[in-house]
């Protein structure tokens, strides 16, 4: 069964509704694929292994100097981006930086946050490129 | 981490660096509904369908795009071969149409639209014939339509008036654009054994037994290849073939979410994705730098057949294991003017057009964007078709012909048409006629592989 679009606007409404006041982004989702799943809806929406999440892998690289780390995080989280995972290699003046981002609870969305980035990387004179994780999971997951 | 540092790294260099990036998003939508007995209705049902579905294709495919860090390189739209429907129309009410399919494409802001096409290989009716008369013109009258007509298959043989005719309309298509280097020719394609959702275009259209509308995606990616290649330094010729294999799964994988992606944007169906190995004319996207780097001096080399059949199988084995919804071509192609490597070795004599021929036996289409002497007699012309013809029908494969009889240009002369269709030197055609074979007209019988029932 395909649920409408409207017909997901009315639950998530709903949803809003019921949480009130301890509504946030992810109590809502959660809320929302609950009731779809219920009405079996679920099916086309929520196909198993096709669910997006917020996650978002930036990759950083240029010539090291100092407050490049503190100029990417400050920027991130100026938009509210949750940092969950961070790993950086040297290799001589270079360096590489990644980074696992949830942009989920970001008032911004991903386009956004790709061109406040693009700011930053002219600024430090590095380059960052911002990923949907889906990208990495297809190619190097089964 | 959820992810290797060397595989996030691996996926950026294969976008920044080694040219991976999707090389179509095709969008198939069906015109069967779409004739009228008045021909102005007619063009404004079509004109009307196409913005409908497509009006939107190319602002998704750039979010998507801009989502995952992948760059896709074309956006496009295939149709249902124009002659099905819309076979009472006459030529004049042809071309029409092709002005018709030309301002969609603008409106959309696609470069390509391809469907203009018949399905002849058995014969054709009496609109089919109306339609292949007017290919000369709708091509030269229009930018973006494409063509193709299908001439032969394993079922039905090989259609030999058909292919007589087919070189008549290359070489008036060649005359009539011979302000551009007879560039229409590159929008034209002669296929055998034609497949149905092949998403890449001159050779697209959406097939009769396609939905109402379907996206198709073609990958690309033969500089990733090329540098797995280079990296794997020295090994024997199976383990050539696992990294072969393993790179070309990685970069299905990723051609298949975004395909899906884009489809669940347009909100339609996701239908295939054709894991080619399409070269552009960018330095270091060429299958010929692939298979010098395999081990062979230059294309055309003794053993450039093997190293080709060896890379095209690698290419489908890792494809079919990487996607469930694999289709279209899904080989790898060897264009003349779109692979720099290809272009280099024609230019210096040493690819001839019969090594090309052999090779067309074993990768996934044919003898593409080949320019010969605008003298080629149509015979000639004819005679090539056939031959790459019967290497589709016997071997149960598509093949194809775009061949390109540059009008006024002689060996050592090039055609020159910029952007992805590339430069192609003039190649050296026999000099021998083949006027009372192919003159003999009618049907080359359907070979015994075509009785499997």
């Amino acid at each position: 069964m395909k649920l409408k679009e409207e017909e997901i606007r009315k639950i998530t409404l709903d949803a809003i509704q019921e949480l009130g006041a301890n509504a946030t982004p992810e109590k809502v989702k959660e809320t929302v694929r609950k009731k779809i799943e219920e009405t079996g809806g679920g099916e086309y929406i929520f196909k198993k292994g096709d669910v997006s999440s917020g996650r978002v892998i930036l990759t950083s690289f240029g010539l090291n100097k100092p407050g490049i780390v503190a100029g990417v995080t400050k920027a991130l989280g100026d938009s509210n981006c949750d940092i969950q995972d961070l790993t950086q290699k040297l290799m001589g003046d270079f360096f590489t930086m990644i980074m696992v981002i949830d942009i989920s609870s970001s008032q911004k969305d991903l386009k956004q946050i790709q061109e406040e980035m693009s700011k930053v990387a002219d600024d430090l004179k590095i380059k960052i490129y911002l990923q949907h994780e889906d990208v990495f999971r297809y190619m190097h997951r089964i | 981490m959820p992810y290797e540092f060397e595989e996030i790294l691996e996926t950026i260099r294969m976008t920044e660096i080694e040219h991976f990036d999707i090389r179509t998003v095709t969008l198939g939508v069906s015109l069967r509904d779409c004739h009228d007995r008045n021909i102005e209705v007619t063009k404004q049902k079509i004109y009307d369908k196409i913005l409908r579905y497509g009006k939107n294709h190319v602002k998704n495919a750039r979010e998507v795009e801009s989502r995952f860090g992948i760059s896709i390189a074309n956006k496009r739209i295939s149709l249902t071969p124009i002659s099905i429907p819309f076979d009472s129309c006459s030529l004049e009410e042809y071309l029409e149409i092709a002005k018709t399919l030309d301002k969609a494409a603008e409106e959309i802001g696609i470069d390509y639209i391809a469907g203009y096409s018949a399905l002849v290989q058995k014969g054709m009716t009496n609109g089919e014939r109306e339609l292949i008369k007017s290919i000369p013109y709708a091509l030269s009258q229009t930018k973006r339509v494409c063509s193709s007509v299908n001439v032969a298959s394993t079922k039905a043989g090989i259609n030999m008036d058909a292919i007589r005719m087919m070189a008549d309309v290359i070489k008036q298509t060649a005359e009539l654009t011979k302000d551009r280097d007879s560039i229409g020719c590159a929008k034209l394609v002669v296929f055998a054994n034609a497949v149905e959702d092949n998403p890449f275009v001159a050779g697209a259209f959406h097939g009769v037994s396609e939905p109402e509308v379907v996206l198709n995606v073609g990958i690309s990616g033969p500089g990733v290849v090329l540098d797995a290649i280079k990296e794997a330094g020295q090994v024997d010729l199976q383990q050539l073939a696992e990294v072969i294999k393993k790179t070309i799964f990685k970069i299905t994988r990723a051609g298949e979410l975004i395909g899906r992606k884009v489809a669940e944007k347009n909100g339609i169906p996701f239908g295939i994705v054709d894991i080619s190995l399409a070269p552009t004319p960018a330095e270091g996207d060429s299958i010929a730098d692939i298979l010098k780097m395999m081990g062979v001096e230059d294309v055309g080399a003794p053993g450039t057949t093997a190293a080709l059949a060896m890379l095209n199988d690698a290419v489908k084995k890792a494809g079919l294991m990487a996607s469930s919804s694999v289709g279209g071509m899904s080989g790898a192609f060897i264009p003349v003017s779109e692979d720099q490597g290809m272009i280099r070795a024609a230019q210096v004599g040493n690819l001839s057009l019969e090594k090309l021929e052999a090779m067309t036996a074993v990768c996934s289409v044919g003898l593409d964007m080949i320019a010969v002497p605008g003298d080629t007699p149509a015979s000639t012309i004819a005679g090539i078709i056939s031959d790459e013809s019967a290497i589709g029908v016997i071997n149960d494969k598509t093949t194809a012909v775009r061949i390109i009889p540059a009008y006024g240009k002689k060996l050592g002369d090039f055609v020159d048409y910029g952007g992805l269709l590339g430069k192609a030197p003039i190649m050296e055609v026999r000099n021998l006629s083949c006027e009372n074979f192919v003159g003999r007209g009618g049907r080359i019988p359907a070979p015994m592989r075509s009785l499997t029932n």
